[in-house]
């Protein structure tokens, strides 16, 4: 109990049946130093991501959000503090936590339905079992009818939705996103907004979403983690409570919902900020 | 006149919008000619394909005219293509050349599996392994500076004239070149392909065997073949000094007696062997690599 001191986010939150929330989660007041310490790129972070919940890490380029991510997946580790999930202190990579990359990692070498299969391959599942339940999740991510394409036929949206029913094969309960679409297309971005929306609603992952654009925060997640950079801080940890707990499956029903247009206006403004105080040499 | 012009010119658009025939679209549009030397030109692959012949054309062309342009006492030491030919044949025919050919094939590709069976884990460990990295490469690298060739006394006192100097001359010839090639194509698999295996439970040697082979084989591949060619060169070398059988040594006899078309035979032979292994690699690797663009 005494731990929980240390989160100042929005903890403690009740959900209806009286339950407490769980939170897989818990970053510890973490520190991430480069050059012997020259250089900090997370400064002293504690927050913990809940349950089933969709989480962005937002902020300018060099706040430490893609850091912070890759030290939860296990890629790196903080220079001080710690990472747990669910109470065990993360030392590396594990299945418990998937990634899904901005660059295309959908194995090359692999037709979709493979790369689908991979992990349960590695992980000693049986052909049949994994074959069946990689059709699955290339079913959920809407590329069934190219389950015998090889990546570098696919298009750039297609891949990060092979990279995805990737992921989701090595059944993970925490799903970690590093700018998954932002090097495609607007209109294709979009659609992978609502196939991510679509993807929780459908499998119930606790998912942490690290991007830029703020349209798509506010869209995917459930609650937005600001930080800001030069020491990367948590600036502003917010639950986004117009949406109600709700889940938009067509990103216009959001625009149009009261609170939208506040929230957007609020993170563009903070977003200024960084940018004013980047540009003053700060 | 520049009233005229402006008539003409609406005259045109005029016409173009009551033709009623091609649903009212423009007139073709033929772009301008670039010539040649087209920078970024739309030349057919089959145009291309005879700009290919025309090339070896050329070169033999080149060489037609010079044989004949000697004189008669000198043609003997710069014979036309058909005599060379002709000697090819006669080596085939009547002097068992295929022996040799088979002979130099069977030294170049032993020297060539063994420098690969050492090269590829030495390029796989290090690449991967930054520890194994540092240990061994300042040296495998210096190791290419040293020529081969200097290595041909001390193989001849080793071993004498066998198989086995001549075959050894050709792996130390390629070894080192594969192993940098080779390192420099494993060291380039994405990283985050490795970390996306990690992400989902891969261990060490999964990542290695089944990430980083697949991800660097077709690049693996064009290295080695590559190198095909700097084996044959030492090849020629091995056979020149010492050697009973294979193509090198039949130049070698044919030039104790001025034989140059015998000669000129043997560095065609050579360059025909060169094309089909090059050819063989692209075949393995359209094969092994369907993946790859």
């Amino acid at each position: 109990m005494m731990a929980r001191e240390a989160f100042p986010d929005p903890g403690g939150r009740e959900i209806p049946g009286g339950e407490a929330v769980h939170y897989p989660i818990e970053v510890d007041r973490v520190t991430k130093q480069y050059k012997n310490g020259a250089f900090t790129a997370v400064d002293n972070v504690s927050v913990r991501m809940a349950e089933n919940e969709i989480t962005a890490i937002i902020g300018p380029s060099g706040c430490g959000k893609t850091t912070l991510l890759r030290q939860i997946a296990g890629l790196e580790y903080p220079s001080y503090g710690r990472i747990l999930m669910d109470g065990t202190v993360i030392t590396g990579p594990a299945r418990q936590r998937g990634m899904v990359f901005q660059s295309y990692t959908a194995f090359p070498w692999l037709t979709a339905l493979q790369n689908a299969e991979y992990p349960m391959r590695i992980a000693g599942v049986p052909p049949a079992e994994r074959r069946e339940k990689a059709i699955e999740h290339l079913k959920l991510v809407h590329l069934e009818s190219f389950q015998d394409y090889y990546p570098n036929n696919l298009s750039g949206g297609m891949r990060q939705r092979v990279a995805i029913a990737r992921a989701l094969g090595q059944d993970p309960r925490v799903l970690l996103m590093d700018e998954p679409f932002g090097s495609l297309d607007a209109q294709v971005r979009w659609e992978m907004e609502e196939l991510t929306v679509e993807v929780e609603e459908r499998t119930r992952k606790t998912i942490i979403l690290v991007t830029h654009d703020i349209q798509e925060a506010i869209y995917v997640a459930d609650r937005i983690i600001f930080m800001t950079r030069n020491p990367g801080k948590v600036k502003e940890d917010m639950v986004l409570e117009f949406k109600d707990g709700r889940r938009f499956t067509k990103k216009e029903d959001l625009i149009k919902h009261p609170g939208y247009a506040d929230t957007e206006a609020k993170l563009y403004g903070m977003m200024r900020e960084e940018i004013d105080k980047i540009r003053s040499g700060e | 006149m520049a009233q005229a012009t402006v008539q003409a010119a609406a005259g045109v658009r005029d016409a173009a919008h009551g033709d009623a025939g091609n649903g009212g679209r423009g007139e073709p549009f033929i772009p301008p000619r670039q010539g040649f030397l087209a920078l970024r030109s739309g030349y057919s692959p089959h145009f291309r394909t005879g700009l290919a012949i025309a090339g070896a054309v050329a070169l033999f062309l080149v060489w037609e005219i010079g044989a004949h342009s000697v004189s008669a006492e000198k043609a003997r030491f710069f014979p036309p293509v058909e005599n060379v030919l002709g000697a090819l044949y006669n080596l085939f025919a009547m002097k068992g050349f295929i022996y040799d050919v088979l002979a130099s094939c069977a030294r170049i590709y032993s020297a060539y599996l063994l420098a690969i069976l050492v090269s590829l884990p030495l390029a796989i460990l290090m690449g991967a392994f930054q520890n194994v990295r540092a240990t061994l490469n300042p040296t495998l690298s210096a190791l290419r500076y040293l020529p081969a060739a200097s290595f041909i006394p001390l193989l001849l006192v080793w071993f004498g004239p066998t198989d086995a100097a001549k075959v050894l001359l050709l792996f130390l010839g390629v070894v080192w070149f594969l192993v940098a090639g080779m390192l420099s194509n494993v060291m380039a698999v994405s990283g985050e392909l490795i970390e996306a295996a990690l992400t989902m439970g891969a261990s060490r040697k999964t990542v290695v065997l089944n990430v980083i082979l697949p991800a660097a084989g077709p690049h693996l591949m064009t290295s080695g073949r590559d190198l095909t060619a700097v084996a044959w060169t030492y090849l020629v070398i091995a056979e020149v000094i010492g050697a009973q059988s294979g193509i090198g040594a039949v130049m070698m006899r044919a030039g104790r007696f001025m034989h140059v078309d015998a000669i000129i035979a043997g560095i065609l032979m050579i360059g025909i062997l060169g094309v089909l292994t090059d050819a063989v690699f692209r075949v393995a690797h359209r094969l092994c690599f369907p993946w790859a663009r």
